[in-house]
């Protein structure tokens, strides 16, 4: 692998503040090189070796020319605002059912153009450990900032599209997304991938939501179309005042995700719930890393994940609470759960509690095993087929994770989408 | 209906079932008594089919060699069993699974299957005979039921199912008076001519709401005595050792 950085630093050249902060990220990331499993963090997803065994060639996305997308891929039959990223690339904003005069939205190439812009999001090109960060620094092209007013509710879903067409084959494609939500707002936010014709690309993205005093966010990360893509996703959340913050993923799709969550409590009575599942055959190696820091008093939090690994797929969990010593009254919860349904597949669990308050509550559970055969006599004995209980069996499996979710239309569209994949696998 | 004859079922070595034999007719009601560890359960579930059982001997069900079918062909061509244990199934939808259930059998039967809307008509009448709350229908299969509310389930889904032949394996345990009541009648609304029934308990209190036709104690895998349903009030009075002491 050769990323060719100088050409791509000729083409992007902009104030020289942003240029050096490319420069110096991409040498960090050089130095390091992708992550490993010898890195604690990246224990069960060795990056490197996956990325060296994919791509014979893996080059930085630079196709500036914005074909137009297949809009066939939008949802259908679900009212909702949009945001279209094509390759990493902003392309169009649609706030359709919204007061546009609450809402702002600016791309990060506009925002790469003017000095005075970046400087409020300067602070978010900090070093860090994690070399595929410095790379996202390095080489960011495009994404978006949305800025959301205090007081106002959005009254329909915004799904962001993250489409990628053949421009995207064996490309590394960096971006940066951020959210912010006033003061008493509310937002359901849909982040959904598609990409056509079996490309195989690798998606770096990284997520920074501010969520401030009263305003719940809810996100749903939606990776269940089989493709052939190499997802990285870190989502890094400032919650403040009784605010909530919810995550649920669909993780069924890719040929590899780790997605990370990182959620900052920082204040009284703010809360974040991540639920999910996994449902992986073939070779899909899909992980999860949450990090759920409960800075303050009185916060909650709360984690479900529920996975079922077939062939030769493995998953993970990495769950992580930590309780700052001035988080007293903190509730922490996490749950993981996996079926393991062929001897080939895998599912590593590792929860964490790292606590310095002491008086809290905390518990965290997990259980990873195989169907239980009285459940399948039972169904079996009221005349369904062997395949048709294991089905019935996993689909409850997995549908106790879908149950939390607390957007009904939402709800509906996820059904609709794990049902699609559900059917297509034999478990 | 049922003819099983010189049945000997072992689990890791140990024999449970000797040389067992029974007959059961078109429209007959047998119940089977006998203490813990007889065999009770192990009768009913290798004739719903469980794995797990080295078995001999023979078992006709309508002059079908019944221990070759796969479990889920015995219970589309009738048999029905009621566990003692219904099993919890989280995530599953206590009315998906019994339309599910139903239509498997409905398919095998070649009839229609049913869609939604007349499923759940069908379901509400059933469930209310059964003082079913519908409710519990949308609940998770099983998860958070009561005792009485799992048996009921069991005899809800026997009710809609429309078995030949029902396997009740202690149905009336755990069941409070009223639920046992409930759940009798539904039994006894089932009963026909064309319908048998075998019935394990341990007690006789059951047999005052069903009345058998034959009642035949079972003890060390043996029917050891056969009568009358006044065997189970003998039985009541002198205990298993007593009644089959006597022999």
């Amino acid at each position: 692998m050769n990323l060719k950085f100088e050409e791509f630093q000729k083409k992007n050249i902009s104030f020289e503040e942003l240029d050096n902060i490319r420069k110096k990220s991409f040498q960090k990331f050089e130095t390091q090189g992708f992550p490993t499993k010898k890195q604690e963090h990246w224990k069960y997803t060795d990056l490197k070796n996956i990325i060296n065994n994919n791509f014979e060639n893996l080059q930085i996305f630079k196709d500036d020319k914005n074909s137009p997308y297949n809009d066939k891929l939008i949802i259908k039959n679900f009212d909702h605002n949009k945001i279209i990223l094509l390759n990493g690339n902003f392309i169009e904003a649609n706030f359709a059912f919204e007061d546009k005069k609450k809402i702002k939205i600016k791309s990060l190439k506009a925002i790469f153009e003017n000095k005075k812009d970046f400087e409020k999001i300067k602070d978010y090109f900090e070093d860090d450990q994690n070399s595929l960060i410095s790379l996202n620094h390095a080489l960011t092209n495009d994404g978006f900032i949305l800025e959301i007013e205090d007081n106002y509710l959005f009254s329909k879903p915004l799904v962001i599209y993250n489409f990628f067409d053949k421009a995207a084959e064996s490309k590394i494609i960096n971006n940066k997304i951020f959210i912010l939500l006033g003061k008493e707002s509310s937002l359901s936010l849909v982040d959904f991938y598609r990409c056509e014709n079996n490309i195989k690309y690798f998606n770096n993205t990284i997520h920074n939501y501010t969520i401030k005093k009263n305003a719940i966010f809810k996100k749903f990360s939606i990776n269940d179309n089989l493709d052939n893509s190499y997802i990285y996703n870190s989502v890094n959340v400032k919650s403040y005042s009784n605010s909530v913050y919810e995550n649920f993923l669909l993780s069924l799709g890719p040929n590899l995700i780790k997605n990370e969550i990182h959620c900052n409590l920082l204040e009284n009575f703010s809360s974040c719930f991540v639920n999910g599942i996994m449902l992986l055959n073939g070779d899909q190696h899909h992980e999860l890393k949450t990090n759920v820091n409960h800075k303050y008093e009185n916060c909650k939090s709360s984690q479900l994940i529920k996975s079922v690994l077939l062939d030769k797929s493995s998953g993970t969990y990495q769950g992580k609470i930590y309780v700052d010593k001035r988080a007293q009254k903190t509730n922490g919860y996490q749950l993981s759960k996996a079926l393991i349904l062929s001897e080939n597949s895998e599912f590593n669990s590792k929860p964490e509690l790292e606590i310095y308050a002491d008086d809290v509550k905390c518990s965290h559970g997990s259980t990873t095993g195989n169907i239980d055969e009285d459940s399948i006599f039972y169904l079996m004995a009221r005349g369904l087929t062997r395949d048709q209980a294991n089905k019935m069996i996993v689909e409850g499996f997995l549908n106790e994770a879908i149950e939390t979710i607390t957007e009904p239309n939402i709800k509906i569209l996820i059904l609709k989408l794990f049902n699609k994949r559900i059917n297509n696998v034999n478990v | 209906m049922l003819d099983i004859k010189n049945l000997n079922a072992s689990i890791d070595g140990k024999k449970i079932l000797q040389n067992f034999n029974l007959k059961i007719n078109k429209g007959e009601v047998h119940a089977i008594m006998g203490p813990n560890g007889s065999g009770k359960s192990t009768l009913a579930n290798v004739l719903a089919g469980r794995k797990g059982y080295e078995i001999e001997g023979k078992v006709l069900y309508e002059d079908e060699n019944l221990l070759e079918l796969p479990i889920e062909e015995r219970a589309q061509k009738g048999i029905f069993l009621a566990f003692q244990y219904p099993i919890e199934i989280p995530g599953v939808n206590t009315n998906n699974f019994l339309k599910t259930s139903l239509n498997a059998t409905l398919k095998f039967k070649g009839l229609k299957e049913l869609d939604s809307l007349d499923f759940l008509k069908l379901v509400k009448e059933k469930s209310k005979n059964l003082k079913i709350e519908e409710k519990i229908l949308s609940r998770q299969l099983n998860v958070g039921f009561s005792g009485g509310e799992k048996k009921k389930n069991e005899i809800l889904q026997m009710t809609i199912l429309e078995p030949k032949l029902a396997i009740l394996d202690e149905t009336d345990s755990g069941l409070d008076i009223d639920a046992l009541k409930i759940v009798s009648e539904g039994v006894n609304s089932l009963r026909n001519n064309g319908r048998s029934f075998l019935i394990i308990t341990h007690y006789q209190r059951l047999l005052d709401y069903i009345k058998p036709d034959f009642v035949h104690v079972l003890v060390n895998g043996k029917i050891v005595k056969t009568g009358s349903s006044d065997l189970a009030l003998e039985l009541e009075k002198d205990g298993y050792e007593g009644v089959s002491a006597i022999k």
